[in-house]
């Protein structure tokens, strides 16, 4: 016996009906690994934490971001990293300093040759998103991490700190601007295309019904 | 979201006497002052468990409760209800992947969730498990589930789990779509033909028993309760909810000339609460524990995607890859 539904569709799928053996717990990266997305809200603003994603791969993650967190937020750029190459510091109290915290900054375990660029991310309050604060060049993160403090840690609280490599940063490009632009016939997915109030009124008019 | 519903029963992580003193201390301070707690802080084993079973069951309650509405794409009323639709139930979706991202960062995998989901070992929002005979019900459920739903993340947005938080702040801005746009189609409906009529009356007979299920029961008072509410993880009681949905909803059902088919349903003007008939719990627990019309069908289309992509996605895999758990 498979199983009918309501739907033609999953009754052609030929279904078992009744009980099916539990299936094996699915294997250690069968989601794939995290990626983590930035945006870019406006022209000229600093790309902004949006959430993770599961992809196999730099590409499609960048792919399937754009889907998730652009397609109802306009935004005009998209950065995407592996969860693995960001560092991230201890998080500390609403209101404080983490740089004014650290005060043993660890050995570099890795360390360039020469000077790399690295992006920094900072978090302003706990329950908001990291936002870039800038760029910097050092020979591992532990340097530019100073080097951010240096540069743009004195400004009011920081209670979290990300260190990526720039390299390691997929960027959508300036000349694919165009994937960004919305097409307007695309508004029956918007709140306020539904009107139904004058639909309302003119039937409690015609029927005298009331709320309560 | 469709995480109304959560019983949250006491378990062995209670036992809040074998947390190290200082550490609890800290972190309730932390949430009594309104800050959020991130991934990385110590948090007690009853807040993490907890937190993980909320979310997970919301995740769960978004992809499975895309199932019924998704069927009814092709055959909605027109091109523009067709993409309406669509876009909706893509929402859906959508709000699964954020939810298993914001659990996963407490420490449970999405590989672990989703076998724990087909497996029926985790629950999602029991309205699922009733079919949607016509368009009508997919009308109501894009109404009134999504509007239970909303009250329910609203409270949930406000608590103390900084990713969570995050999600749900992205959800509730797509839910504002799914509400006009389920309000539309009911009036469409109810203001139409009198067939059309007809069968979104139906369609709400169906559905109310359920709907009126969707908060879960009454909470038990109790020192676990009362935990879980100052660590700002539940963030009302279930009869709370129930309540504020009745107060939005109820008048905007009556005033289209519909009726509730219950008749003890009534606002009390001196208590200023809704006074209703009893739901059926016997029913919504055992519907729960898989006895309902689809739970069987629900789990093997979960099933089924899940089995027929397994080789694409090891096709994919990158061999070197590593599992980290997302940051925030
Ligand atoms: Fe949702
Ligand atoms: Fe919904
Ligand atoms: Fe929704």
């Amino acid at each position: 016996m498979s199983l009918k539904s309501l739907d033609p569709r999953v009754t052609r799928l030929n279904l078992p009906e009744g009980e099916t053996p539990a299936i094996e717990p699915k294997p250690e990266l069968d989601q794939f690994e995290t990626y983590e997305a930035f945006h870019q809200k406006k022209e000229g603003a600093a790309h902004t934490y949006v959430g993770p994603v599961h992809a196999p791969n730099e590409d499609v993650a960048f792919l399937f971001a754009k889907e998730q967190y652009s397609r109802r937020f306009a935004c005009v750029g998209l950065w995407i990293a592996r969860t693995e190459h960001i560092q991230v510091t201890p998080y500390v109290g609403d209101g404080e300093n983490v740089y004014e915290m650290m005060r043993v900054v660890e050995e570099p375990t890795e360390r360039s040759e020469e000077a790399e660029a690295y992006e920094i991310f900072h978090l302003k309050k706990r329950g908001k998103a990291h936002t870039h604060a800038g760029r910097v060049m050092a020979t591992s993160y532990q340097e530019a991490l100073q080097e951010a403090r240096n540069q743009f840690g004195e400004k009011g609280p920081i209670v979290n700190v990300w260190v990526v490599k720039s390299k390691h940063v997929l960027q959508s490009a300036e000349e694919d601007k165009d994937m960004w632009t919305t097409i307007p016939e695309k508004k029956y997915r918007e709140a306020i295309a539904y009107k139904v109030m004058d639909k309302i009124t003119k039937y409690k008019e015609e029927h005298k019904t009331t709320a309560l | 979201m469709y995480g109304g519903g959560n019983v949250f029963e006491a378990t062995k992580f209670d036992d809040l006497q074998t947390e190290d003193p200082a550490k609890l201390a800290e972190f309730e301070a932390r949430i009594a002052r309104g800050e959020k707690i991130e991934p990385n802080d110590w948090m007690p084993q009853l807040y993490r468990k907890q937190l993980i079973r909320m979310i997970e069951q919301h995740a769960h309650s978004e992809i499975i409760g895309a199932l019924p509405e998704g069927t009814w794409i092709t055959r909605a009323p027109g091109f523009r209800r067709k993409m309406a639709q669509m876009a909706k139930v893509q929402d859906e979706v959508g709000h699964a992947q954020l939810l298993y991202s914001a659990a996963e960062t407490l420490g449970k995998t999405r590989e672990q969730m989703l076998t724990d989901l087909i497996n029926g070992k985790s629950k999602y929002s029991n309205v699922f498990n009733y079919p949607a005979f016509t368009w009508a019900d997919s009308n109501i459920i894009s109404w009134l589930i999504d509007a239970g739903a909303i009250v329910n993340q609203m409270a949930n947005a406000k608590g103390s789990y900084g990713p969570y938080s995050r999600a749900l702040e992205r959800i509730c801005a797509e839910e504002a779509f799914h509400l006009k746009y389920g309000h539309d189609a009911v009036v469409h409906m109810a203001t139409g033909t009198p067939k059309q009529r007809e069968m979104i009356q139906a369609a709400l007979n169906r559905w109310w028993p359920p709907i009126m299920t969707f908060f879960g029961p009454s909470d038990k008072m109790s020192t676990h309760t009362e935990t879980l509410m100052r660590w700002k993880v539940k963030m009302a009681s279930n009869d709370e909810c129930r309540q504020q949905f009745l107060d939005m909803y109820v008048p905007k059902i009556w005033e289209l000339g519909l009726t509730v088919p219950d008749p003890n349903l009534k606002k009390n003007m001196e208590t200023g609460q809704w006074e209703f008939t009893e739901p059926d719990w016997d029913e919504f627990k055992r519907v729960i524990n898989g006895d309902g019309p689809c739970n069987a069908e629900r789990l093997a289309v979960r099933r089924t995607a899940e089995e027929r992509g397994a080789w694409v996605r090891r096709a994919l895999l990158n061999p070197k890859a590593k599992y980290v758990k997302p940051l925030a």
